[in-house]
């Protein structure tokens, strides 16, 4: 089952690549200064900045991931958006920003600089650098694999020349290129499937129908089922969905990443800053529709109508040339293959490529020229994360390593001389780990766990930092380290059931502690570690010095004047706006109860 | 900062509209209809709503430049 794209759909692709292109270009002349390029001279109305804080995070593991999640847990997933997303959004809208963009800040390790010490911001500068490249490398590793697998594409070509367009346009445009570009992948990714959820549900006869055909009533509720977890398919009760997901990872991510935060920075005022996350909730709390419900779709229609011969039937060995066989398969997600093409089992079981439900369903229900505008949409995806990743990147760069450490005085064409240079570099070491991806598997899945490690007590120090003035920068960053190690240390002693000991968990030697799911061993392990975090810094900041008052204001709460909305209407303010998404967020979660 | 963003997605999305919409017109009936899309002619359908979206990008693009422009005037003119 292969998608043969027409002149059409390589029309529409061709189409946008053009105008993702020409918007780097035109607005090549506006960048003059090292500001421009890094912050769009804080220029970008709210609902831009909006659209590109939602978009920035947009990226592969969104649409394939989410969708993969939704066939394998179904309307669960949706926990992602509704715990672990809108509540922080509007909380670093009202509560954070006054902090972030009221500093002039230029980075979020450049708050904690200002905030704490040089050392607190060297320690997440270096550590958000080197996250984000690599992460940059592995969704572009997913990318190629993907358009391979699925389009019969050359891994090599898919990844060069996606990269190479995100260059170019980062290059030229710098931060406003990626935001605009991101506002119209935005678009682009909402056109492009909506008719995907509009025909899946129409062919799995609406809501009720698709909820028959899943036949797991744990499936399509989001909360009945977390009294325990044995009850649900995630493997994860209540509690540790609501403070691991729901507080830590969720706060952690949305409050402190540099890639979201960067869009807000960017805004024209300090009302436009603290709208941007509440904007991008409206549109976040609507995703689960376009990226969730594909997933579960998937599961459950079939491919018979695809044409006279059912293609489950053909049995094709997979390759670069083979095509996607869906027998043993489940709905349209075809089985993982080993080398020879004969579908994985596991304990008498079809392993399924979940991966692969979203895309299935656009080769599934998209005639060409629809197909095109899918195809685009997916790319949009892609490249908007990576975007996304390579703008946070060369601003963390240039301000926080470079300029703090290498070369503190030269000129700011100097800087924005480095700003394109680390587009460059950082492009180039992103396609250099999506090779290492491709070629060990395993060296990133213990990077990506390092990772976890390094982010789950973030949240603990920015909190601690903007609404306790006591917080020191020793107790920062030794809270940070504590946490850090707290995590790896709880993740060494514990191991999903059913799993061997290694990237998974029990690596210290000794399993204390046995989890039902992986999901409920990652949430606790960044409960212990925003925990611990939080107690480190407060004990080492009793016993350490504060800094004075006089050089806290504007960055605490207890010191910051409460920021006035003047010049707008009710309906625009900040508070009222969060109000609206808060009460959207409690009907949605009771409709799906 | 440059120039206002509405341009470039109505732009984009009305060549889409007429293209995929006018592929639509040309593929009346075509099997690929009802092997993929359960009957629709979605290209047509989908292709008139991606023009109409792109019309309403570009409408409101002229609308903003020209406050723009006026809110300008009228500064210089107080200035």
């Amino acid at each position: 089952m292969r998608p043969h794209p027409h002149w059409i759909d390589y029309s529409i692709i061709g189409i946008y690549f053009t105008f993702v292109l020409g918007i780097g270009f035109v607005l090549k002349k506006y960048m003059k200064t090292s500001a421009d390029f890094f912050l769009s001279g804080r220029s970008i109305p709210a609902w831009i900045t909006g659209l590109a804080f939602l978009s920035a995070n947009l990226g592969a593991q969104e649409v394939i991931g989410m969708g993969a999640s939704g066939a394998k847990y179904g309307i669960m997933t949706s926990h992602f958006y509704w715990v672990g997303a809108i509540p922080a959004m509007v909380f670093v809208g009202l509560f954070m920003m006054p902090f972030y963009y009221g500093s002039r800040a230029r980075s979020v390790p450049e708050y904690l600089k200002l905030r704490f010490d040089e050392k607190t911001r060297g320690l997440n500068a270096i550590s958000f650098a080197v996250m984000t490249v690599f992460s940059s490398g592995v969704s572009m590793y997913a990318m190629g694999k993907l358009l391979q697998l699925l389009l019969g594409w050359d891994f090599n070509v898919a990844i060069v020349v996606s990269a190479l367009i995100v260059l170019v346009y980062t290059f030229l445009g710098g931060l406003t290129s990626a935001i605009y570009n991101e506002v119209l992948q935005f678009f682009l990714i909402v056109i492009g499937f909506i008719p995907l959820t509009y025909l899946g549900l129409r062919d799995a006869g609406g809501w009720d129908g698709l909820k028959a055909r899943i036949g797991n009533d744990a499936m399509v509720h989001s909360w009945k089922y977390l009294g325990s977890p044995s009850a649900n398919p995630m493997g994860v009760e209540w509690f540790s969905m609501l403070m691991g997901l729901g507080f830590v990872l969720s706060f952690g991510y949305w409050c402190t990443d540099f890639l979201v935060v960067q869009r807000a920075m960017a805004a024209d005022s300090m009302t436009s800053a603290r709208r941007t996350p509440l904007i991008a909730a409206f549109p976040k709390m609507l995703f689960p529709f376009l990226v969730i419900l594909p997933g579960m779709i998937a599961g459950v229609v079939s491919a018979a109508s695809m044409g006279g011969n059912a293609p489950a039937s053909a049995v094709v060995a997979r390759g670069t040339s083979g095509e996607i066989s869906l027998q043993g398969g489940k709905g349209i997600i075809p089985p993982k293959v080993d080398e020879s093409g004969n579908p994985l089992v596991k304990d008498g079981k079809v392993v399924l490529d979940y991966d692969l439900a979203t895309p299935m369903m656009l080769v599934r229900y998209f005639p060409s020229g629809l197909l095109g505008l899918g195809l685009c949409a997916l790319m949009a995806s892609f490249m908007s994360g990576m975007a996304g990743n390579t703008t946070a990147f060369n601003s963390v760069w240039t301000y926080d390593i470079y300029q703090g450490y290498i070369n503190k005085t030269a000129s700011d064409q100097h800087y924005l001389w480095m700003g394109r240079a680390a587009t460059v570099f950082g492009l180039a070491i992103a396609v250099a780990a999506a090779y290492i991806a491709r070629q060990f598997n395993n060296i990133m899945d213990v990077l990506q766990l390092v990772f976890a490690f390094v982010n789950a007590p973030l949240f603990a120090t920015f909190l601690l930092g903007m609404f306790w003035k006591r917080a020191t920068g020793n107790g920062a960053f030794c809270g940070l380290l504590g946490g850090t190690a707290a995590a790896a240390l709880h993740h060494g002693l514990t191991l999903p059931t059913g799993s061997a000991t290694g990237v998974k968990g029990g690596f210290l030697g000794v399993v204390v502690h046995q989890y039902p799911s992986e999901m409920a061993q990652n949430f606790w392990t960044a409960i212990f570690a925003w925990t611990t975090c939080f107690s480190v810094t407060i004990l080492i900041s009793l016993v350490t010095k504060p800094r004075p008052d006089t050089e806290l204001q504007g960055l605490v709460y207890a010191l910051t004047d409460r920021p006035k909305d003047v010049g707008l209407s009710w309906y625009q303010r900040p508070a009222v706006l969060a109000v609206v998404v808060l009460t959207m967020l409690v009907v949605l979660n009771w409709i799906f109860w | 900062m440059g120039f206002d963003i509405r341009l470039p997605i109505g732009m984009m999305f009305t060549v889409f509209g007429v293209l995929v919409g006018g592929y639509g017109v040309a593929t009346r009936g075509d099997e690929m209809y009802t092997r993929h899309s359960l009957g629709l002619n979605v290209n047509l359908w989908w292709g008139m709503v991606m023009l109409l979206f792109g019309a309403a990008m570009l409408l409101l693009a002229r609308h903003g430049t020209a406050a723009a422009r006026s809110a300008k005037t009228l500064n210089s003119e107080e200035n």
